[in-house]
């Protein structure tokens, strides 16, 4: 429960980091997703229904903050981003038995990466079915693919600080690492 | 599955469809109450960013001094410091007088804002301002700075409103293009950021003769915007196959902008 109240304030806190961040000139304005990434390290190392609520968390603070609401009609309905959310942190919970076995880092580093570019990729699509045409121009594809390598890069420093912070309170139980004899 | 994560499983699919079944008031409400949450947050983001901003440009000069002995150093420090602090001083001076010089000269009842906090997505083009239903925002009013138009705003909290930028796609401004009868609607590109605001002048007749450098201005049809805000200058023009088409350069800096105003109503 802790765990889960310290990646909830974790989320929070990196959704207004992200506000900070500018885009990345060098990889065509891609973003840092930073938020995602700390959900995914949730998605890893809390269980499941734990990871629903914080997906939920996540995906209603992206949508209060970003849904479009134009003439009376709202762009995309608040909650979307929920679902989303929750269905990629279940793909990573998927993983949670390799976390357990101290495999976290890499899989956290390596799944947060293509994680955050289906995100991305799944917010523009939302877009096009909206508004309309079908646009992906060269520069579409360089955000969606920039945004999951940028993601890739941060991950290994996001999952060391919070599983640092996680070990010393002692909110996750230590690595076990098979050991051979 | 554990009976827990079913029942969370439950829950959530409950929350989100109460969610979708939100009207767009109801929404409305509930971003206004999540974006006055996070404000102060944010504000207290920007500040801290702008004294980290500042503390690394002060150490951009000390490579410079690294010949001096200790004391001169320390001194030279101080002198850089107040001369940067002063330099900062005026330029603020400069940029406020310009900016009550227009608030005075304008025809608007215009309430000044600060941009808190820039656009955290890819695919939407806002900024966060620090001003609220408290002083008289409302959401689809129009923000500009002396130097034209920057947006509407859209979502508006007691203390925070959240601006649309004329970079997006959904910010669409009725206009006319100086020097000539053309009219049309300026609207953002879809893959259009802050950084590199795309904008473009669409629905113009494909016998239009503009040439860069004429410059686009709002033309009030439509209500939100007044006529008369100068939206940008025509780049270039060209013909596709059922109208004419001139991408703009925006008159305002999306990417430097610090102080806006939004427009309240007439004087």
């Amino acid at each position: 429960m802790m765990l889960f109240l310290f990646l909830f304030v974790a989320t929070f806190v990196a959704l207004v980091a992200q506000h900070f961040i500018p885009a990345l000139p060098w990889l065509h304005e891609a973003r840092v997703m930073l938020m995602p990434v700390v959900f995914f390290f949730g998605a890893i190392s809390l269980p499941a229904w734990a990871m629903l609520a914080l997906a939920f968390a996540s995906g209603f603070m992206w949508d209060a903050l970003n849904v479009q609401i134009l003439d009376s009609n709202v762009e995309i309905s608040l909650g979307w981003s929920i679902i989303l959310y929750a269905a990629l942190g279940a793909i990573m919970s998927g993983f949670r038995p390799l976390y357990q076995r101290g495999h976290g880092w890499e899989i956290h580093c390596l799944m947060s990466g293509p994680l955050v570019s289906v995100m991305v990729l799944a917010e523009y699509l939302m877009i096009t079915f909206r508004r309309g045409e079908f646009l992906f121009p060269k520069i579409v594809w360089w955000r969606i693919g920039g945004a999951g390598l940028v993601a890739m890069m941060i991950a290994p420093l996001i999952y060391f600080i919070l599983q640092t912070i996680a070990l010393t309170f002692g909110w996750v139980a230590p690595r076990r690492r098979k050991v051979v004899q | 599955m554990r009976r827990l994560n079913i029942i969370a499983f439950v829950v959530l699919l409950l929350a989100v469809a109460g969610l979708f079944a939100l009207s767009p008031r109801n929404t409305q409400k509930i971003q206004s109450a999540f974006l006055d949450f996070i404000a102060p947050f944010l504000k207290t983001g920007s500040a801290l960013q702008t004294k980290i901003t500042a503390i690394r440009e002060g150490l951009k000069t000390l490579p410079q001094i690294e010949q001096e002995n200790e004391q001169l150093r320390v001194e030279l420090k101080e002198l850089k410091a107040t001369n940067q602090m002063l330099r900062d001083l005026g330029l603020e001076n400069n940029k406020l007088r310009r900016a009550l010089e227009y608030r005075e000269r304008s025809i608007f009842k215009l309430v000044p804002a600060r941009i808190i906090a820039r656009d955290a997505t890819t695919w939407w083009n806002t900024v966060k301002v620090d001003r609220g239903f408290a002083d008289g925002v409302e959401p689809d009013m129009p923000v500009l700075t002396e130097d034209g138009l920057v947006g509407k705003t859209t979502t508006v909290a007691e203390h925070a409103s959240t601006v649309l930028l004329i970079a997006d796609e959904n910010c669409k401004v009725a206009s006319n293009v100086e020097g000539s009868r053309e009219q049309g609607i300026v609207k953002g590109e879809r893959t259009s950021t802050n950084a590199l605001p795309e904008i473009s002048l669409n629905f113009l007749s494909k016998t239009a003769d503009l040439k860069p450098g004429q410059k686009v201005y709002t033309s009030g049809v439509g209500g939100v915007y007044p006529s008369g805000i100068l939206i940008g200058v025509i780049k270039q023009f060209e013909v596709r196959a059922l109208d004419g088409h001139a991408t703009l350069v925006p008159a305002v800096d999306l990417t430097t902008i610090e102080d806006v105003f939004i427009v309240t109503g007439r004087k």
